[in-house]
């Protein structure tokens, strides 16, 4: 395990995918294709661009929130693009309310809208603890909720997958909206961020 | 099994398989609230037991952090198979 | 029983540590692990549940040891035994092959 170096667990790597294609279970040049597919796939801007809209749009973010794999299809994205389509459930923080997302049992996180999952998201520090002290845990990104804001914590422990719209910063009311997409960060998203 | 609906509560079985299951140790036995239906899938259990089953309702539960453990001012909602699931009898 | 990835609400885990400016991933064997359990999963050899399964099964301590994707790639190399693509000795590298399998 952690004990083999890089370079060892490299070559093993290597040693089953060439098992793997003499066995007629990969082709050639399949991972290498696979791999660029998936670095050119989901990335935090393209949920930064769905929480603008919402901000926005308030039509758009009442479709986002009732169904939201409808409601980003009209900005062309999908959530299709891993193994399978999968749901996307996305929740929007008010001022009572604030949401953050977490998948105690493994890892599951948007990847084919939003891309890889940040490392924290994956830790089991973050996994066992973000549940049972939402408030302590976000305290720790530097994020201060007032008392009076109820914290909810969604699990993803099935098969949809979860998506905050942060609340819109104040005084951002001259701004457009590719600028409000600027504003959004990939912890905003996940629940961890104000925005 | 009673039609699931939203609104209704529910205890989560108390059951530990042997083997893989979607039903988190913190939430066992514990009592929820329906939120929304999150589609219908084959059991995880089963699927990852190589047993194919049908399709059936997984909800959005939430529950009180206090009643999960013992403390705590906020909601954690879990997504779970109906499965998991045990409707609660309300007695007027 | 209950696995060891199954943490929620568990108490002992270190700090939360970000990461600034973290890529994708953190070596180029990662990329290819992520890639090789999808296309072993789109051919059908096994199905992600059954991956989650094969992560769950690790024994705890090679758990926590583990980097997230040594365990995927730990859980890769179990299913393929199991599911009679490969025997063990076939996925140790050749100097490997004289140490025993536990």
């Amino acid at each position: 395990m952690s004990d083999h170096p890089s370079s060892v667990i490299s070559a093993r790597v290597r040693h089953v995918e060439a098992l793997l294609e003499s066995r007629g279970l990969l082709e050639d040049g399949e991972i290498d294709g696979r791999i660029d597919e998936f670095l050119a796939g989901g990335s935090p801007a393209n949920g930064a661009r769905i929480a603008a809209r919402a901000w926005v749009d308030p039509g758009f973010a009442e479709r986002l929130l009732a169904d939201a794999n409808g409601a980003i299809r009209e900005l062309g994205f999908s959530m299709a693009g891993g193994l399978q389509e999968q749901r996307l459930k996305v929740v929007a923080n008010t001022a009572e309310e604030h949401n953050v997302v977490v998948c105690t049992l493994c890892s599951c996180y948007p990847i084919a809208l939003l891309g890889p999952s940040p490392g924290w998201y994956k830790s089991e520090a973050y996994r066992s603890r973000v549940v049972r002290d939402p408030r302590g845990v976000l305290r720790e990104f530097g994020l201060e909720l007032p008392e009076r804001t109820r914290i909810s914590v969604w699990d993803a422990s099935a098969e949809s997958r979860y998506m905050v719209v942060p609340r819109r910063p104040e005084g951002t009311e001259g701004l457009s909206e590719e600028q409000l997409a600027g504003l959004v960060t990939r912890k905003g998203l996940i629940g961890t961020a104000a925005v | 099994m009673a039609d699931l609906a939203p609104g209704m509560r529910v205890r989560t079985r108390t059951t530990d398989p042997d083997g893989h299951t979607r039903l988190p140790r913190y939430v066992r036995g514990a009592v929820g609230v329906l939120v929304e239906e999150a589609g219908r899938h084959p059991l995880a259990d089963d699927r990852a037991r190589g047993r194919a089953g049908a399709p059936q309702p997984v909800w959005h539960v939430r529950f009180a952090a206090a009643d999960l453990f013992g403390s705590g001012a906020h909601t954690v909602t879990v997504e779970l198979w109906a499965d998991y699931l045990i409707p609660i009898e309300e007695h007027p | 029983m209950s696995r060891i990835n199954d943490v929620g609400g568990m108490a002992g885990f270190p700090a939360i540590v970000e990461e600034p400016d973290e890529p994708p991933f953190h070596a180029d064997w990662e990329a290819h692990v992520f890639a090789l359990n999808g296309a072993l999963i789109r051919r059908g050899v096994y199905n992600l549940d059954e991956f989650r399964d094969a992560i769950e099964r690790m024994p705890a301590e090679e758990y926590l040891a583990a980097s997230y994707y040594e365990r995927w790639f730990a859980a890769i190399t179990t299913l393929l035994v199991e599911k009679g693509v490969a025997v063990p000795e076939e996925l140790d590298l050749p100097d490997e092959r004289d140490r025993p399998h536990g």
